[in-house]
């Protein structure tokens, strides 16, 4: 039997039609989490159309002093898009619409619902492509990316979301509308699009993005590092870009979790192996070969058991297939897994993998490792079953230590994933009192009364120095 | 009898020191900007130290102005007030250089040429070719986000700095960002510094990612018949494998000007497309390739130039035509940014509409990065060429872009504002300032909207 829709819901109803708000229980509770789960479910979730109906519901929730967020496809790592304090959830799947796409100045317009994938695919018949590529493309949205400045494989070489989006259609927290950026470089003023890149919707809610396309490069070639000890894997990454070769991607995975990825994907991972790196090259033709060559003496300088060559696209595609669906893998074999986000200095990478062995036999877990090597940012996959209390303690802690060890070497806590509920506690172990009441001023500016996300980034000084543990198996990152 | 000068010098003085003080008419007018000299310079030596001044100036509202060799100190309209010049001369510390990382903290004070030959004995650059070339501060190049030809390629500063240090008028020393590639952190704070043009904070020391330095270097010129050609040229280039290091738009005036350096064969009254491209060998020989078969389909010459000291010397010039410019004269240097496909249509309409025979007219473009320049005066007629700067504003508007005045007169300054009209996010960005400069006392006056 439906119930009689909350007041909430029914004054969302009038500015977004019937058909765009949900209220029932049961249908909220499909919002109340992300890789993390709150506590509460939003009041409402609507579905605007438009920036104008955008701008109503963010009026409404501010007349009723309700916390307002913003959801893509709710594939955020850290809590970024679901709702601690309850309030009104827009959801942007109904803002799809690639606007324009202008492809002698490398530009398209697009609402923030479209899927990062379907951008690259809409252009890619013309030669171009959109070059932030997190491991959920499939599925995640652009107005996500934006939310969380998010990365991806081949960040490495073209850049993470900020360095790719130029301008935006902002509504902030008041109602007003505001345009940042411009489809040109050299607009004068202060950088707000840098700015809201990355500040995980408390600074305004985004309603459109103008980002930069990019030519597909002429060859791509695709390597396959085998080694049986994963300091040569990490060794091998730090002498890559030690001599200065960038490749387009530089992923690692270790035994174990290639094995895991091998019996769920079949992409051709040898499964006795230690150590595995993904390694691709874009460019020229002649650039390609001759980068391809180099790397694959340094692989066998460190002494890699067997250097591959994807030879078809095919066999590529497995291969990417493969790391992409690496999170996914772990849920054949683990109750549950914690995946954590950090950041090291690329010559720091031998020493760190050493370090998340010995926690995981200090803790007595297991811990997969997954990284974009080429950007030492890591992504350790710690299994668990979330049922036993006894191993969700070890797990937070063994997070926490190597959180600890990537900033005392000169890292940071979240490399991609973001800060969101799951962090906001950590944020004192990189950044000074000072530093984040800096951070407060420029909230301030934009969301004084703390009605957009609220609770997340910031340290709410609830909770001291504590990660908030994901607990969701399996997904994409 | 003590003045307030003495007064401010003596406090100063207490804060970092008399040696790192100066006052003095001779001293403060080499800082004078826009015809404006400071009371007193003031020379921390520490990050700590300029908080402290920053601190001491906002408390008691004297205005500053942070700078280094003042190469960008032009660009801006003229300060409100002057109080303080805090000159950045005695930071030049490298704080923290991993070349095997690709990653180096350095203080605002280092000079862009010191910089690059420190890191250059490892193989290493930061692709960026700023106005003041070597003289450039790293400092003053992040705060304005300077940027030269090599932007369509490598990007410009805000995509360079991974983290900063900044004293606040608080007199506090903040941290946003940090010495990884890849950090989402927290608000991104470095990027609303980088391209302030010190209006926030002084920037007092920056993490930097490096690019190792290509192989090999080639210049080709394309010669182009008209500006339709250089279109044509510009949109070949787009269609091809090769991603040029950087392009320049020459037309006939701005020959004029590298006259010396190009010394140009082909017929008069054309354009040339410069293209520089970077590899390996194979590479280079490609590219060359790639460029001879635009040159064909277009139907104009190429020729490969010698990577000797005259091309170089024309890179310098299309990206530092500043040493040129007369400052304090009736010159005019202007940095028009469009979208890319517009370069050729808006020099055409320039050139067509706006350019009188008695006016010393010179224009170039980097047609990959889409940014136009023009140099111009008027000897009979100073006053006139406002007016032709304001319609070549409204001519960069109308194609969806914008126009910066970088150097002009001073009475030029007084009617021509230098940043153009704000948007609808302007509000923000005054209370941004209003948030970080309470008493507006970093560079008032100087920034988009008279922030």
């Amino acid at each position: 039997m439906r119930t009689k829709p909350s007041s909430l819901a029914q004054k969302l109803m009038r500015l977004v039609g019937t058909d765009a708000v949900l209220w029932q229980p049961e249908d909220l509770m499909l919002y109340e989490y992300d890789a993390l789960s709150s506590l509460r479910q939003p009041d409402a979730v609507a579905f605007p159309t438009t920036t104008d109906q955008v701008v109503a519901i963010v009026r409404l929730a501010a007349r009723e002093k309700m916390p307002v967020i913003a959801r893509g496809a709710g594939t955020g790592l850290s809590g970024g898009a679901v709702m601690p304090e309850g309030g009104i959830l827009v959801g942007f799947s109904r803002m799809k619409k690639i606007l324009e796409i202008d492809l002698e100045n490398q530009r398209a317009r697009v609402q923030p619902g479209v899927v990062n994938l379907d951008l690259s695919l809409a252009v890619s018949d013309q030669g171009y492509f959109y070059a932030p590529d997190p491991s959920s493309q499939k599925a995640c949205t652009l107005g996500g990316n934006v939310a969380e400045n998010s990365g991806g494989p081949h960040t490495l070489a073209y850049g993470v979301t900020t360095n790719h989006v130029l301008g935006l259609e902002v509504v902030l927290p008041n109602g007003e509308v505001i345009h940042t950026g411009a489809t040109h470089c050299g607009r004068p003023g202060y950088d707000l699009t840098g700015l809201i890149v990355g500040s995980e919707g408390t600074l305004g809610i985004v309603t459109e993005i103008i980002v930069r396309l990019m030519r597909k490069p002429e060859a791509v070639k695709t390597l396959l590092a085998v080694y049986d000890r994963v300091f040569d894997a990490t060794r091998t990454v730090a002498t890559i870009t030690a001599r200065g070769i960038t490749p387009a991607a530089l992923e690692m995975m270790d035994g174990f979790t290639l094995r895991a990825v091998e019996d769920a994907t079949h992409a051709g991972y040898p499964k006795d192996s230690a150590a595995v790196l993904l390694i691709e090259i874009e460019g020229l033709r002649e650039g390609v070969e001759e980068e391809a060559d180099q790397i694959e003496s340094v692989c066998r300088e460190n002494h890699a058991r067997n250097v591959r060559r994807a030879k078809t696209n095919e066999e590529r595609e497995l291969l990417w297939r493969g790391r992409k669906n690496a999170f996914g893998a772990m849920g054949r074999i683990s109750p549950s897994f914690y995946v954590q986000d950090g950041v090291i200095p690329r010559t720091r990478l031998p020493e760190m993998l050493e370090f998340i062995a010995a926690v995981e036999q200090s803790y007595e877990l297991k811990i997969g490792n997954i990284f974009h090597a080429g950007d030492g940012n890591l992504h350790p996959l710690i299994m668990f079953d979330s049922r036993d209390e006894g191993q969700h303690q070890r797990v937070l802690k063994a997070a926490t230590e190597i959180m600890k060890k990537c900033v005392e070497m000169g890292g940071s806590i979240t490399g991609e994933h973001g800060v969101g509920m799951e962090k906001n506690e950590l944020m004192p172990l990189i950044f000074s009192p000072d530093d984040l009441d800096a951070m407060r001023k420029v909230k301030s500016v934009f969301n004084p009364e703390g009605t957009f996300n609220p609770a997340k980034l910031l340290p709410t000084g609830k909770m001291c120095g504590e990660l908030r543990l994901q607990v969701s198996a399996g997904g994409p990152a | 009898v003590i003045t307030a000068l003495d007064r401010t010098l003596a406090e100063l003085a207490g804060i970092i020191g008399a040696e790192s003080v100066a006052a003095g008419e001779a001293t403060c007018a080499a800082f004078a900007v826009d015809g404006k000299a400071p009371r007193l310079v003031a020379y921390p030596t520490s990050a700590e130290q300029v908080a402290e001044v920053l601190r001491y100036a906002s408390q008691e509202r004297l205005a500053v102005i942070p700078l280094r060799n003042g190469t960008k100190l032009a660009v801006g309209n003229p300060p409100h007030e002057y109080d303080i010049a805090l000159s950045v001369k005695q930071m030049n510390r490298v704080w923290h250089y991993e070349p095997a990382d690709l990653t180096v903290s350095v203080e605002p004070g280092m000079k862009f040429g010191d910089f690059r030959l420190f890191v250059g004995k490892d193989g290493l650059w930061l692709p960026l070719n700023p106005a003041g070339g070597e003289s450039a501060s790293l400092g003053g190049i992040v705060a304005a986000n300077a940027t030269g030809s090599y932007r369509c390629h490598y990007g410009t500063p805000r995509d360079m700095v991974l983290g900063m240090k900044i004293a606040t008028t608080e007199g506090k020393v903040i941290k946003s960002g940090g010495r990884v590639v890849k950090n989402v952190a927290g608000y991104d704070i470095t990027k609303l510094l980088i391209g302030s043009f010190g209006t926030l904070g002084v920037i007092v020391e920056i993490s930097f990612k490096l690019f190792p330095t290509p192989a090999e270097h080639a210049t080709f010129i394309l010669t182009a018949g008209t500006l339709d050609k250089a279109r044509q040229i510009r949109r070949a280039l787009q269609q091809s494998p090769i991603l040029p290091l950087r392009t320049a738009l020459l037309d006939t005036c701005s020959m004029e000007f590298l006259k010396k350096a190009v010394q140009s064969e082909d017929q008069p009254g054309s354009c040339q497309v410069w293209i520089e491209v970077g590899g390996t060998k194979r590479v280079l020989e490609r590219c060359s390739a790639e460029l001879g078969k635009i040159a064909a389909g277009t139907g104009e010459a190429m020729r490969n130039q010698e990577r000797d000291e005259r091309t170089e010397s024309v890179w310098r010039k299309i990206d530092e035509p500043h040493a040129d410019v007369r400052t304090n004269a009736d010159d005019w240097l202007l940095k028009v940014s469009v979208p890319v496909a517009t370069v050729e249509e808006y020099l055409i309409r320039a050139n067509r509409d706006l350019r009188r025979p008695e006016h010393f007219w010179r224009c170039w473009a980097d047609p990959l990065g889409g940014i136009v320049r023009l140099w111009l005066h008027s000897t009979p007629e100073p006053a006139g060429v406002e007016e032709v700067v304001l319609k070549l504003r409204s001519f960069a508007e109308e194609f969806g872009g914008s126009l910066v005045v970088e150097i002009a007169p001073a009475d030029g300054k007084a009617r021509v504002d230098a940043w153009g009209a704000a948007g609808d996010d302007f509000e923000v960005m005054r209370k941004l300032k209003d948030a970080w400069d309470p008493n507006h006392i970093l560079s008032p006056g100087r920034f988009i909207g008279e922030l």
